[in-house]
């Protein structure tokens, strides 16, 4: 019972993977046609994964996306107020990398969107332990 | 340069004011005992999740928050081995004097510089705006403070080496 349990586990991370893959493809296409707000909308899609290969697969996916935003306050206008959690987890993803390029975007984005979105969202990114990214 | 500064700051100052929702909480296991609970760790209901905040490979910042207590840890730019060496005995100087400052720890955390406690007790007795003021106008002034310490040791050794050298 039980290894069936964790081959069925284990089919769900491969299944996972391939997913992410296929949004790391239409990011990539959808960037190269400059329409970063797509590739945010995809790429901050679906439930974040709960194993930990896919949590830095996805994370990798988001931050391509992250990183062709040029005109943060456009991209945080247009996108829906229910994906502002989601990707204020993945700043602070962002901020903790260490790396400079990534940082600095991350910097901005991080005010822009407290500025949206106000406390309430730093928080829920701070108190969720459950769906973390 | 000072942009990324001021985001760094901002985004600091932010975090603090989200993650500064502190509360009494007395101690779970041990009757009559309050501890901070973000030190002791032993429920992690307790606990919210850690955000490490770097402005680059050099500085980050380490915010922990619980129930009642928020830890706050920093990593100061370090440039070369001059900056290193005022840098560990200025802090040294400031955490050796923590009782002064209320809410400073007395040793960094493992990893960083110089960390800060704040509990329940300090935000009801001080203003939480100022607190956070406070730790910002911090991080502004230790850069100026090293390098204002890096400069008069290099005016200090230069003017001693000229007059040393005057006797040749």
């Amino acid at each position: 019972m039980a290894e069936a349990e964790k081959s069925m586990g284990s089919d769900n991370v491969e299944d996972i993977l391939t997913k992410i893959e296929n949004k790391s493809l239409k990011i990539e296409s959808l960037i190269k046609q400059y329409k970063p707000i797509e590739a945010i909308k995809t790429a901050l899609e679906g439930y974040p994964p709960q194993d930990e290969r896919c949590k830095f697969a996805n994370w990798i996916v988001v931050r391509k996306a992250l990183m062709a935003i040029k005109d943060v306050e456009g991209i945080l206008r247009s996108l829906n107020p229910q994906y502002y959690d989601i990707l204020m987890k993945y700043v602070y993803r962002g901020l903790s990398t260490g790396d400079r390029t990534t940082c600095d975007q991350c910097l901005k984005i991080h005010e822009k969107l407290t500025e949206k979105a106000g406390f309430g969202c730093i928080l829920r990114s701070l108190a969720d332990t459950v769906n973390t990214v | 340069m000072a942009s990324t500064l001021r985001l760094y700051l901002t985004c600091i100052r932010n975090t603090l004011e989200a993650a500064m929702c502190l509360q009494n909480f007395p101690c779970q296991e041990v009757e009559r005992h309050n501890k901070p609970e973000v030190e002791l760790k032993t429920s992690p209901e307790l606990l919210l999740n850690p955000v490490l905040i770097c402005r680059n490979e050099a500085e980050k910042c380490l915010i922990e928050t619980s129930i009642n207590s928020l830890r706050i840890s920093l990593k100061v730019k370090q440039a070369d081995e001059l900056e290193n060496i005022l840098a560990k005995k200025f802090l040294r100087f400031l955490s050796m004097r923590a009782e002064a400052f209320q809410v400073l720890r007395r040793k960094p955390v493992q990893g960083y510089d110089i960390s800060f406690l704040i509990t329940n007790y300090h935000c009801e007795e001080l203003q939480k705006q100022k607190l956070i003021d406070f730790i910002v106008q911090f991080m502004e002034d230790i850069d100026k403070e090293i390098s204002e310490l890096k400069m008069s040791v290099s005016t200090r050794g230069r003017l001693v080496a000229t007059e040393f050298l005057k006797q040749f």
